[in-house]
């Protein structure tokens, strides 16, 4: 009650309702390509109009000639290491991404179809903003329901003034695929183990021992009351009950009422325990009357006593009520479905899907949507393919065009500056090309559910890509006056090229194709670094903050030579990759610092690495350990803490602890090779310790025993 | 006694965001020291669910880490704080003060702190914002912070130009004289051009031309001029010279990337007020920056430097947050977090151990329950002032919790005859709050329900040691009666008297009578003994304390029990099983946490 009361009485419209109103300049919104960032009608979707607003997106995507899409996350990275990197291999990179998706929620999908109007030969389009929230609908289902925002992310959200209120109230929720199949096989289990059940005899014949005085009495009060309700019903049996189902009399304590064509009482305002002691009553001294638990309209339950008169008749009462309540059930699932609709509408639809650098939104959708994202990026590939049959990204289709790419050159490929390039005001024309024509339809009643776009709202940047699109398209010479008012873009011919690749991330320097599953390098993009070679690369971690990158660089190249290191690059403060040069650098480097960390002599100490080294803390390990680190579900803040989880809480040691037995071999002979006479050859540490003074070693010393012990070691072997 | 309640739900609390926060902690900061006691409530963005709650079988410690983790995760969104003042006597009178400060972890230093993501749990958010929540407010206008530990960080990263005090001369050598005299006249050069009145340069061609000249530069609109230094000694040097030549020069010390004295910056005033106008300017800019790199920690500084006891509700999960997030990092255990709890906070009391002191309240399962219980059974004749009106009539759900905390503790400070004042005018004796600190309930149900259901918790405070645990998974879905029966039949350790109680959807734990059974039976689990060949083959497995506690230990939150079971238990292998069990003893059904224990000091 009190709760409602305050539900009216808060804050009226959210601010940035109003502010978006306000500053809908008239700047029109039919002249071509829209104003730059409002003025542009889009319909605000939440729970409250979702199922209105789906019957008018159906017959909107029918006639779509290509639908635009965009997302709005709650984050994007959970941790700065998590970023993707150029230098990524395609595995690693799709671990990173699909962490992300997993991760973050979804907090608004923007969709927007355009339908080619062969009469005004211009686009029509029609921008929704659907408002999602994860909320917990089941309550069967049993995920924890939790998700991670990005500071950043929700504070930039923020200044675009998205209405955290608004999703979060009303937001919509959804059931993915894979969870709405799962609620309904639970559902149908518990069906058939509850009919089993309810067959035999009641379920629960645990007795509760009345332990206090105010149970006895409230027990015995029960056990008459009924018994008094009963012997009325009995003793007057209502014939014209089935006709007369709404009368209720009152009688005693209890207002009779029908359920299902039989008398019965309802049971209000009691406590759980109450509840409990009622059902004991009733199942100990009447056969007659049966406890029923239903769910009414608005998921509050309703509890009954129901009179019914024979054993069959309870039976059929039981199973008619576990039948209502099985229908219940999957009416809730089904409406639990909520925003995924939209996603099931353009699938069975299979118009061309447009997005604008879109992988991470293509996953996202998939992982809410659909189910958890695959282990490889070609499985993930060929199931959206499956779903979305043809995917366009504005971003790919700029370099696809040696005239956008020359008028893109040193501009931002952020999608409002493609925006304010492509698709100018009317009075302006880019490169002489004419401006495709785009109109938005606003809604006939001009409800309040339309307010006007405005940047970084998912369902504006929709409408933003659309129109990014189109206007790529004419460059790309695609005619839409041969367009029929209900033709899907997808089938055109010129376009069939472009589209289905996806760069799965702007620095990944490759494009997926969706329909194969494979990735290629895009002959496009430029890299910062020197292609990676993964298998020469080693991940170090856990250095002290104050040795930089460089320092690192140069302490290896002293041991290994100049030149031996390709690149070295910084995953954060406390991590880093270094590629060198040859690959079997990579094992004799993990060697050299096995042995420099087990020898506690002067050599560790006066020893290149040992800047590296310091602190005792540094780890290393190849390339295949990243991987492992990064499909790791922990997320720490900084790497080296996140490595350190990861490694005391998997099995499989690290590449260090494999290695062990080539480096107590080494260390061994680094013992005889230098020459020290050890009085204890078997203790390595005291004996190194104890000639500090001779360890006089160069490195190319320690490198040459280094490959003599691998030898001597594997013939071992 | 209706009149309370209906005050209480009228009242509001002062709604503070970053518009108005300078104000608020003036306020606060004259509040704390009229009054003797803190009531404090967070307002999370989530709570843990399913086994990553405090359970009745965790011990001090793993609830200690489910509750580290929890503060790791989530984020407050608010924090409601109410000083209050408590007089009894004949009838004893409430005057408090609620703050609601409204946060949120913006990163105002652009340094990636306080923090680079959060954690938030949907059905919390969304109950959240049926109560009337605004989010909004929150993200748009909520108030940063930095904890200590992370303000010294940030200290070491950014340095903006301060005054600083001039040190009593020490002897200066002949260089330092040297030096300071080509200073001295450097500046005398420099500021003559300003202050003799004769050579006021009105043409605005020829002022700059004479700043250029004279090597001057502008702050703000008052002349300047920057003297490059080397050294700390040589800013002192500098800052002396400038002291002798006139009042009306201001030296502001400039840092470089690394914090050290980069140059000092000597501004002209042009008179006694221009001065002070420009000190005030030097000192708002420093407070801004202060903002930036305190935020809302001042209140908990505050907080802890007033030393009045706090009083809150969930102790042991809104403790851990504040400490997480406004003063260091959570140490791995409880020991030095009591340490360093105390040393912030000296005196916390979990109200609901207040309550329980009282016997038929030890039922209670939370504040609203406690509250209407004492409403229904003890009359406490008390007088409710809430001087601080702002007029909106809205009542937050955090501020409430956090007048609820204030009237509960004022109504059992009266029935326990606790107070400030050591004597009664009857002769009774006092107790001192200092009875009933620090020792905290972890609480195993999160506040879901404002029903006042007082029902089953049962009574019983029995005490077990964790040997006469069994962890039990890989059943499939069971509940507790079905569990137990289906047991029985497939070992004679399931004929002894034992208890089921499921940890979550996946996993449960068996709490044995007689801990030789429990132990016996682990021992045969980890042997793989013939005799459970039925056990196993019905897929289940079992493991003892020692491997939960590696659970909690190892944080492996993210997967349901069994899963973190499973992996836990199949790297610890039988070997290390059976070892260093000591045997701890926990609560069943009440817990508490006897903070005191943790502390020899």
């Amino acid at each position: 009650m009190q709760g409602r009361l305050r539900r009216l009485l808060r804050a009226p419209p959210p601010r940035n309702l109003l502010c978006r109103v306000l500053s809908s300049s008239p700047t029109g919104c039919d002249g071509g390509g829209g104003g730059g960032g409002s003025g542009v009608a889009v319909k605000q979707v939440t729970r409250g109009n979702l199922a209105e607003a789906l019957e008018e997106l159906r017959v909107r995507v029918r006639e779509a000639a290509f639908v635009g899409l965009d997302l709005e996350m709650s984050g994007v990275t959970s941790a700065p290491w998590r970023d993707t990197f150029e230098l990524d291999r395609a595995d690693v990179r799709y671990l990173k991404l699909r962490d992300s998706a997993e991760r973050f929620a979804a907090l608004q999908l923007g969709v927007c179809p355009f339908r080619w109007d062969p009469a005004k030969s211009a686009f029509v389009a029609h921008p929704h903003n659907f408002f999602i929230f994860p909320r917990k609908e089941l309550t069967s289902d049993g995920s924890s329901h939790e998700f991670l925002c990005q500071t950043t992310s929700i504070d930039f959200l923020a200044k675009y003034q998205f209405d955290f209120n608004t999703c979060f109230c009303e937001g919509i929720s959804y059931l993915s695929r894979a969870q709405e199949e799962e609620a309904l096989q639970k559902l149908n289990l518990l069906h058939q183990g509850r009919t089993a059940a309810s067959s035999t005899t009641s379920e629960k014949d645990v007795d509760m021992p009345l332990n206090s005085a105010a149970d006895i009495l409230f027990t015995k009060r029960m056990k008459m009351n009924f018994k008094e309700w009963r012997d009325v019903v009995v003793s007057k049996p209502m014939a014209d009950s089935n006709l007369s189902g709404n009368i209720k009399c009152t009688l005693g304590q209890f207002q009779t009422v029908f359920f299902k064509m039989r008398p019965a009482i309802m049971l209000n305002g009691f406590s759980s325990h109450q509840l409990k002691l009622i059902q004991q009553v009733l199942r100990k001294n009447f056969r007659d009357l049966v406890y029923v638990c239903t769910f009414g309209e608005d998921d509050t339950s309703e509890k009954r006593v129901v009179y019914s008169d024979t054993d069959e008749d309870k039976i059929l009462l039981m199973k008619d009520v576990q039948e209502d309540l099985l229908k219940n059930r999957e009416a809730r699932v089904k409406s639990a479905i909520g925003i995924r609709h939209v996603i099931d509408l353009l699938s069975l639809e299979k118009k061309l899907i447009v997005g604008h650098s879109c992988f991470l939104d293509i996953a996202q959708l998939y992982s809410k949507f659909v189910g958890p994202l695959p282990s490889s990026i070609k499985e993930f590939a060929l199931s959206i393919h499956k779903i979305f049959p043809h995917i366009a990204d504005t971003r790919h289709l700029m370099s696809a065009n040696q005239v956008v790419q020359k008028l893109m050159m040193k501009k931002s490929k952020s999608l409002s500056s493609a925006f304010s390039l492509l698709c100018p005001l009317s009075a302006e024309k880019p490169s002489g090309l004419v401006p495709v024509r785009i109109e938005v339809e606003g809604d006939e009643t001009m409800s309040s559910c339309f307010i006007s776009g405005a940047k970084h709202e998912a369902g504006y940047d929709a409408y933003m890509t659309g129109c990014v699109f189109a206007q790529l398209c004419t460059y790309l010479d695609i005619k839409f006056e041969q367009l029929s008012s209900q033709d899907n873009l997808a089938s055109n011919t010129k376009l069939q090229r472009h589209i289905n690749s996806l760069s799965p991330s702007w620095n990944s320097g490759t494009v997926l194709d969706l329909s194969t599953g494979m990735e290629r390098p895009d002959p496009g993009y430029m890299r910062r670094y020197p292609l990676a070679v993964h298998d020469n690369i080693v991940l170090i971690w856990g250095f002290l903050s104050k040795v930089k990158p460089k320092e690192i660089k140069d302490c290896i190249c002293k041991v290994f030579g100049p030149g031996s290191v390709t690149s070295i690059f910084a995953i954060d403060s406390t991590a880093a990759l270094v590629q060198f040069k040859k690959q079997e650098s990579v094992n004799d480097f993990l060697d050299l610092k096995a042995v420099l960390e087990r020898t506690d002599s002067a050599i560790s100490i006066v020893h290149p690495l040992s800047t590296i080294l310091e602190g005792g803390q540094t780890r290393a390990a190849k390339y295949e350990t990243y991987r492992d680190i990064c499909s790791s579900s922990e997320s720490k803040y900084l790497f080296a803490d996140q490595a350190e989880a990861v490694c005391t809480n998997s099995k499989n040691q690290l590449q260090e602890n494999i290695n062990d037995d080539p480096v107590s071999g080494v260390r061994q002979s680094i013992l005889d090779g230098v020459g020290l006479t050890s009085v204890n050859k078997g203790d390595g540490t005291k004996s190194g310790s104890k000639n500090q003074d001779d360890a006089d070693v160069t490195c190319q010393d320690i490198l040459a025993i280094l490959h003599d012990s691998r030898a001597l070691s594997g013939r071992r072997v | 006694m209706a009149a309370p309640r209906a005050a209480a739900a009228a009242a509001s609390a002062k709604q503070v965001t970053r518009q108005n926060f300078a104000e608020a902690v003036r306020e606060l900061r004259a509040h704390l020291q009229a009054c003797d006691y803190v009531a404090v409530a967070v307002q999370k963005t989530g709570a843990p669910t399913g086994w990553r709650r405090a359970l009745p079988v965790d011990t001090a410690e793993t609830a200690y880490l489910k509750a580290k983790h929890a503060a790791e995760s989530f984020q407050p969104l608010q924090i409601a704080v109410c000083p209050f003042r408590l007089r009894n006597s004949s009838t004893s009178t409430l005057v408090a003060y609620p703050y609601n400060f409204h946060l949120f972890p913006r990163d105002e230093l652009q340094l990636g702190m306080p923090t680079y993501s959060f954690s938030c749990q949907s059905s919390y958010l969304s109950t959240m914002a049926n109560d009337g929540f605004d989010f909004n407010i929150c993200i748009y206008d909520g108030i940063s912070y930095l904890s200590r530990v992370q303000e010294s960080l940030a200290r070491k990263k950014i340095f903006n130009p301060c005054l600083r005090q001039l040190l009593p001369s020490s002897n200066t050598s002949v260089a330092d004289s040297v030096f300071m005299s080509r200073i001295k006249s450097r500046i005398v050069h420099w500021r003559k051009g300003y202050a003799d009145p004769s050579k006021k340069y009105d043409d605005c061609l020829v002022g700059s031309l004479s700043r250029l000249i004279l090597g001057g530069e502008l702050y703000g609109s008052r002349p300047s001029m920057s003297i490059d230094v080397c050294s700390d000694r040589q800013v002192q040097l500098v800052l002396e010279a400038v002291n002798h030549i006139s009042d009306d020069l201001v030296s502001l010390i400039v840092p470089d990337k690394a914090g050290a004295a980069r140059a000092v910056r000597v501004i002209f005033t042009s008179s006694k007020e221009d001065k002070n106008l420009l000190l005030m300017d030097i000192q708002k800019l420093e407070d801004e920056q202060n903002f930036k790199f305190r935020g809302f920690r001042e209140v908990i500084d505050l907080l802890s430097f007033s030393q009045k006891p706090i009083i809150s509700y969930n102790c042991l999960n809104d403790l851990t947050m504040m400490h997480t997030k406004f003063i260091a990092p959570l140490p791995p255990n409880m020991h030095e977090f009591m340490c360093s709890l105390k040393m912030v906070f000296s005196n916390v009391v979990d109200i609901s151990h207040m309550w329980r002191q009282i016997g038929p309240l030890r039922k209670a399962k939370n504040i609203q329950a406690a509250l209407s219980y004492l409403q229904k059974q003890y009359f406490v004749p008390m007088e409710i002032e809430l001087p601080q009106q702002d007029g909106t009539s809205s009542v937050i759900k955090n501020e409430q919790n956090v007048l609820r905390i204030t009237k509960l503790f004022a109504k059992l400070s009266y029935l326990l005859k606790i107070g400030p004042e050591c004597q009664l005018q009857s002769g009774e004796q006092f107790t001192a709050v200092e009875e009933y600190c620090n020792i905290f309930y972890p609480s195993c149900m999160v506040e879901e329900s404002d029903g006042v259901d007082f029902a089953i918790e049962s009574d019983t405070k029995k005490s077990v040691s964790t040997d006469n645990i069994v962890f039990l998974w890989g059943f499939r879905e069971k509940s507790v009666n079905e569990l137990k029966s289906y047991l029985i039949g497939l070992h004679q350790a399931f004929s002894h008297d034992f208890e089921v109680k499921l940890l979550d959807m996946t996993c449960s734990a068996l709490i044995f009578r007689n801990s030789d059974t429990a132990m016996q039976l682990l021992k045969e689990i980890s042997s793989e003994d013939p005799s459970l060949n039925s056990f196993f083959s019905e897929g289940l497995k079992g493991a003892g304390f020692e491997v939960y506690r590696k659970v909690c230990r190892l944080g492996l939150w993210d997967s349901d029990l069994a899963k973190a079971f499973d992996d836990v238990s199949s790297e610890l292998g039988a070997s290390t099983l059976s070892e260093c069990r000591n045997s701890q003893i926990y609560w069943n059904s009440s817990l508490m946490l006897d903070l005191k224990e943790y502390l020899e000091c």
